[in-house]
């Protein structure tokens, strides 16, 4: 603090590379694990949220920015694409069980995902939203890659489509325990499908803390959502 | 070497998925695209190397690591839209309130009556 202008120029120095943001990104992600083990794995608080607060906090501190903090981080974020693939596996290992069910995740699809969809749309829309914010809002429920396409496609806000997506995630995450508690379900196949239909990969990675299977049909969800919404939001919406 | 094999498999599913979507020109991201083919894949083949199986575990056990950086960007833009966070949180919570409510009560009562008929086919 004492001598701004060698802080400043450390600080140019570091994030020339992207290990900085690697490196504090790592550490977050570390921390929010150990912190979510301490506080008894509250719900309403998933490691994503606790390693997203913690690294919004540092980033705004330093003066790093969130700029240079996420060209860094994209070394990271890279590997999202590949790890979307690796979704692919578990699902084929749960095959059997996803089998079993195939005729009421067929059935309900369509419905609960135009409706997961169409839901926030309706009350935004009541209270009186512009169409920029009703465009962001309407991939709520889509994984990341794809719901910034659709936003992209229909004239929304990316960056309001990823905190619309965030605040979802964590929602859904919230709600499917809640809800499955009071309908008594203890289903993992159909508490993963709710998560990963709801909650993408948010909602997908807490199905994986409770069970591979419900992991299993979180990737399902999420992937079967993605698919449709991609096809049928922009359609709907060229027809409105 | 073991834990590569298995990434480069994946990553090359992932090359496959964006190939796919750029010539198709399909709405959907490569990432999903490459998930459907590799599972596709696995079914015709009827069984998944060990490879495969350790990349994929390390990979997703870090999925949320990987979507933080992402996430970090929300905080950012909290001002941008300061005149709209009232609708947009009350459109969040009601409607994924009521969407997992719908999902549930829907996978629930469809599960329900399939498993029952199930028994008599």
């Amino acid at each position: 603090m004492t001598e701004p202008s060698l802080t400043k120029d450390a600080l140019a120095a570091l994030t020339t590379g992207p290990m900085l943001s690697v490196a504090l990104t790592l550490g977050a992600f570390i921390a929010a694990q150990w912190l979510f083990a301490r506080f008894r794995k509250p719900l309403w608080m998933p490691p994503v949220l606790i390693a997203a607060v913690l690294l919004a906090v540092v980033v705004a501190v330093s003066g790093l920015g969130f700029e240079r903090y996420y060209t860094g981080a994209a070394w990271l974020t890279v590997l999202l694409g590949p790890t979307t693939v690796a979704l692919g596996v578990p699902l084929y290992q749960q095959m059997h069980h996803i089998r079993a069910l195939w005729k009421p995740i067929v059935m309900t699809l369509p419905v609960a995902a135009t409706l997961a969809a169409v839901y926030a749309l309706g009350i935004a829309w009541l209270m009186g939203a512009t169409p920029l914010v009703l465009a962001s809002l309407a991939p709520k429920s889509v994984t990341a890659p794809i719901a910034m396409g659709i936003a992209e496609q229909v004239g929304g806000s990316i960056s309001l489509t990823l905190g619309a997506l965030l605040i979802t995630g964590v929602l859904a995450s919230l709600f499917v325990d809640w809800m499955a508690k009071w309908l008594n379900i203890k289903d993992d196949r159909i508490i993963g499908f709710a998560l990963g239909l709801n909650g993408h990969a948010i909602g997908t990675a807490r199905a994986f803390e409770i069970s591979p299977m419900a992991g299993a049909f979180a990737s399902l969800g999420m992937g079967l959502t993605g698919v449709f919404t991609a096809l049928f939001l922009p359609l709907m919406w060229s027809l409105s | 070497m073991v834990m590569l094999r298995g990434f480069l498999v994946l990553v090359v599913f992932f090359l496959l998925g964006e190939a796919l979507r750029l010539t198709a020109g399909l709405p959907v991201s490569g990432g999903v695209l490459g998930m459907i083919m590799v599972t596709f894949t696995l079914m015709l083949r009827g069984k998944v190397s060990d490879e495969l199986a350790e990349a994929s575990r390390g990979l997703i056990s870090v999925l949320v690591l990987l979507i933080t950086p992402g996430v970090v960007g929300a905080f950012f833009i909290v001002d941008q839209f300061s005149g709209y966070w009232t609708t947009v949180l009350v459109a969040l919570i009601l409607g994924t309130l009521l969407s997992v409510f719908t999902t549930l009560l829907l996978m629930k009562t469809v599960a329900g009556v399939v498993e029952e008929g199930g028994e008599h086919d």
